[in-house]
């Protein structure tokens, strides 16, 4: 061994050990349970000390045949498809609007921050208090502006899962409007005067420099959104509890109430894997379409 | 090179962690049985600096009910050198939270109190639980004293619990309410019809100042039950249609204004002891749970109004005073470190003694007896002319003892929700029940 390959041993060595650490936390609490669930989801097993079973694909079978699966399925579906784009949306504007330098310009950044670091908890039992059908803010509003039956919102089918949309994307457009921010800082102010000085109005300075500028940052935005709305869980079990009937009942849910209610941990990791593909599948497309619709640069 | 170096690397910490993993694995092994006790010992002894045993116990929405903490208090007593420490959780998250303790295969807790059967079920086959039959067979402890309770809670012939408490549905009512209207009070025997008739009759008054003929709580239990207590269905069957008359009568309350609307109930989250407390209704079919809570109320002055309960309403043809009701089984769990002790803590909270200590807070236990009925009734704040009411000629249980209960329970309410806020009709309701438990069960 020459004295530089030597050198190079002892540094990786320094870096593996630096890397170490983290790494078995990461391993014991992130990447066994990962594998397990995985073994798991071919496997027939109620938490306990009774053997686990194997039982090949059976627990994917059953899947395709459970009718609250299906539902918990395209309520994600609709879900996502509804909260990523919105949220988006309303973040972008919200970011290109506070990003001017008016007086009180914190206090408003402030506010629309707040929802994300509120509690979850907290912020679902006033939410259902304000979509209250009866006596509740929001349909007390609806009706003074000339609308005779507002939505039934939560006690409803139909308007539930809206209900929970709104909800969600008031509560995380703000953190996506600060992502913005600092992604708007990073715009050349000398491409905006070019472009005054070319005539260009605050509409096509917006549709030509700032929104071109932060597709990396859409991406980025985009990504994160959907892997949150395909795990959302937590707002839902508050606001609805998958209710009423089953018609909030996302797969989270699903996976939750098979392993923690019904106790078939095999079936529920087998729920968790299908996520798992779905979110891959998605994730790998959103990549694809980087190199069509991102600009850098 | 950098390669060679990678891989030894990488099997150094895969090595560490199988190593480390192994470790835990076999101490858990080796403290199973025989190590147990000894381990424990030592542990006890730093648990308390006064050296006490501690005996660790769950429970559930235990500040507002005596029904445990009578007990606990009774045991400290009769027991100077022991500490029982209470894990407590809200009744919803009970079982959710019982479950994770108990995978978790900790030493605590020692003693559970069990909350359905279905959950008594699941703990038996996961083997959560200590069995008790060699612990009753050495203490000799007489089961007939329950009735044939303690046999009805046993799984596949074995005994993992006793009977704790026994609960069965009465008619709660404001007799103030009643008073004031000039309307005679619910009698022990009337059908469902006779008690629409008067909840009807007692309804009166316009927003905040409303007062509900009687209220129903957003269970599925509260329509479900009456339609099993002529026992002849359980809720686990091929046909829902015997459900359908309950529902009518249930929406058809809901609409008139009889009941409070369910999707308000609902989503404000309101506990139906608010509602009765507040006297915002006039009768209220409730658990005998609910009778402790009413005197522990009355006693500490947060409601001053007369009250009282008659004998649950029964269906048309059946025999006044048939009621439906469940047991609270008391269990150790499978990971005690103190079996001994929990044991003790078990036999004394099922015993006879015991039962009278129950009866003076107003819980009814596993052991019913002329002498215990006697008790509740002198009991303070306990409306005396109701003993009769506690009285029944026929009890079944809420739900039966199936493997499947708590799937089926999830369909049940699931579709309760949907029926009574108006998103499908009752049939359409029924049907989807009967499909969804058909799936479960496999017809």
């Amino acid at each position: 061994m020459t004295s530089k390959q030597k050198r190079k041993v002892k540094n990786n060595l320094v870096g593996y050990s630096f890397v170490l650490p983290n790494l078995i936390g990461y391993s014991i609490f992130i990447l066994l349970p990962v594998i397990f669930s995985f073994v798991l989801s071919v496997m027939e097993w109620d938490g306990s000390r009774n053997p686990m079973v194997f039982v090949g694909l059976d627990n994917f079978k059953h899947l395709l045949e459970d009718s609250t699966f299906r539902i918990s399925f395209v309520n994600t579906i609709k879900y996502a498809v509804f909260t990523v784009p919105i949220t988006v949306v309303a973040a972008l504007l919200l970011a290109v609007l506070l990003n001017t330098k008016i007086k009180g310009i914190s206090f408003f950044r402030t506010a629309f921050f707040f929802p994300y670091i509120a509690s979850l908890v907290a912020v679902g039992a006033v939410w259902n208090m304000l979509f209250q059908p009866d006596y509740g803010p929001i349909n007390n509003f609806l009706r003074f502006i000339g609308i005779a039956n507002p939505p039934r919102w939560v006690v409803s089918t139909k308007w539930a899962m809206a209900a929970v949309i709104i909800v969600s994307i008031w509560k995380y457009m703000g953190y996506y409007m600060v992502v913005y921010l600092a992604a708007l800082q990073g715009i050349s102010p000398t491409l905006y005067e070019a472009a005054s000085i070319d005539g260009a109005n605050g509409w096509k300075k917006l549709r030509y420099i700032t929104i071109p500028l932060l597709t990396p940052t859409t991406f980025f935005v985009m990504i994160m959104l959907t892997i949150q709305c395909f795990k959302v869980f937590d707002l839902i079990y508050v606001m609805t509890g998958g209710g009423p009937g089953r018609s909030t009942n996302v797969l989270v849910n699903f996976i939750y109430d098979s392993a923690f209610v019904k106790f078939k941990f095999g079936y529920a990791s087998a729920a968790a894997v299908v996520l798992f593909a779905i979110v891959l599948v998605v994730t790998l497309i959103q990549f694809r379409g980087e190199k069509k619709f991102v600009k850098y640069m | 090179m950098k390669k060679i170096v990678v891989f030894l690397l990488s099997v150094m910490m895969v090595a560490t962690l199988v190593t480390g993993c192994g470790k835990n694995d076999a101490s858990k092994d080796e403290t199973g049985n025989e190590q147990s006790e000894g381990a424990d010992a030592k542990s006890d002894e730093g648990k308390s600096d006064e050296g006490k045993k501690t005996l660790t116990v769950t429970t559930w929405d235990n500040d507002t009910t005596p029904q445990f903490q009578a007990t606990i208090d009774a045991f400290e007593t009769a027991h100077p050198d022991v500490n029982v420490e209470v894990i407590d959780t809200s009744a919803d998250e009970y079982n959710n939270k019982l479950t994770v303790m108990l995978a978790a295969e900790s030493k605590d807790p020692d003693v559970i109190f069990v909350k359905d059967m279905g959950s008594l079920l699941s703990m038996a086959s996961k083997k959560q639980l200590l069995g008790l039959d060699d612990y009753i067979a050495k203490d000799n402890v007489d089961l007939s004293v329950y009735s044939g309770a303690a046999e009805q809670l046993q799984v596949d012939g074995k005994s993992y619990s006793l009977p704790y408490r026994s609960d069965w549905y009465v008619l709660y009512y404001n007799k103030d309410l009643f008073d004031k209207a000039g309307v005679p009070y619910p009698s022990n025997d009337m059908t469902w019809a006779e008690y629409e008739e008067l909840a009807r009759k007692m309804t009166s008054g316009e927003g905040s100042e409303k007062v509900y003929g009687t209220h129903n709580h957003t269970w599925q239990a509260l329509v479900t039950n009456w339609a099993i207590q002529d026992g002849k269905n359980t809720v686990v069957a091929k046909d829902y249609s015997f459900l359908k008359p309950y529902y009518e009568q249930a929406v058809r309350m809901q609409k008139d204004g009889i009941i409070q609307d369910y999707a308000t109930l609902k989503t404000a989250n309101i506990h139906y002891s608010s509602v009765f407390k507040n006297q915002q209704c006039a009768m209220m079919p409730m658990g005998t749970w609910f009778i402790p809570t009413m005197m522990q109320s009355q006693a500490t002055g947060e409601t001053n109004f007369n009250w009282g309960f008659a004998t649950i309403p029964h269906p048309e043809g059946v025999k006044a005073g048939a009621t439906v009701g469940a047991l609270t089984p008391i269990a150790i769990g499978a990971n005690t470190d103190v079996p001994d002790l929990a044991w003790e803590f078990v036999k004394f909270a099922t015993s006879e003694e015991n039962a009278k200590t129950l009866a003076k807070n107003g819980v009814l236990t596993g052991i019913q007896t002329e002498e215990s009925l006697d008790i509740i009734a002198s009991a303070d704040n306990f409306p005396t002319e109701c003993k009769d009411a506690l009285k029944y000629t026929n009890y079944v249980f809420d739900r039966p003892l199936d493997e499947n209960i708590d799937e089926i329970r999830t369909v049940l309410d699931e579709e309760h929700d949907l029926i009574m806020i108006g998103e499908c009709t009752i049939d359409e309701g029924i049907k989807e029940i009967q499909e969804r438990v058909a799936e479960i069960k496999g017809y």
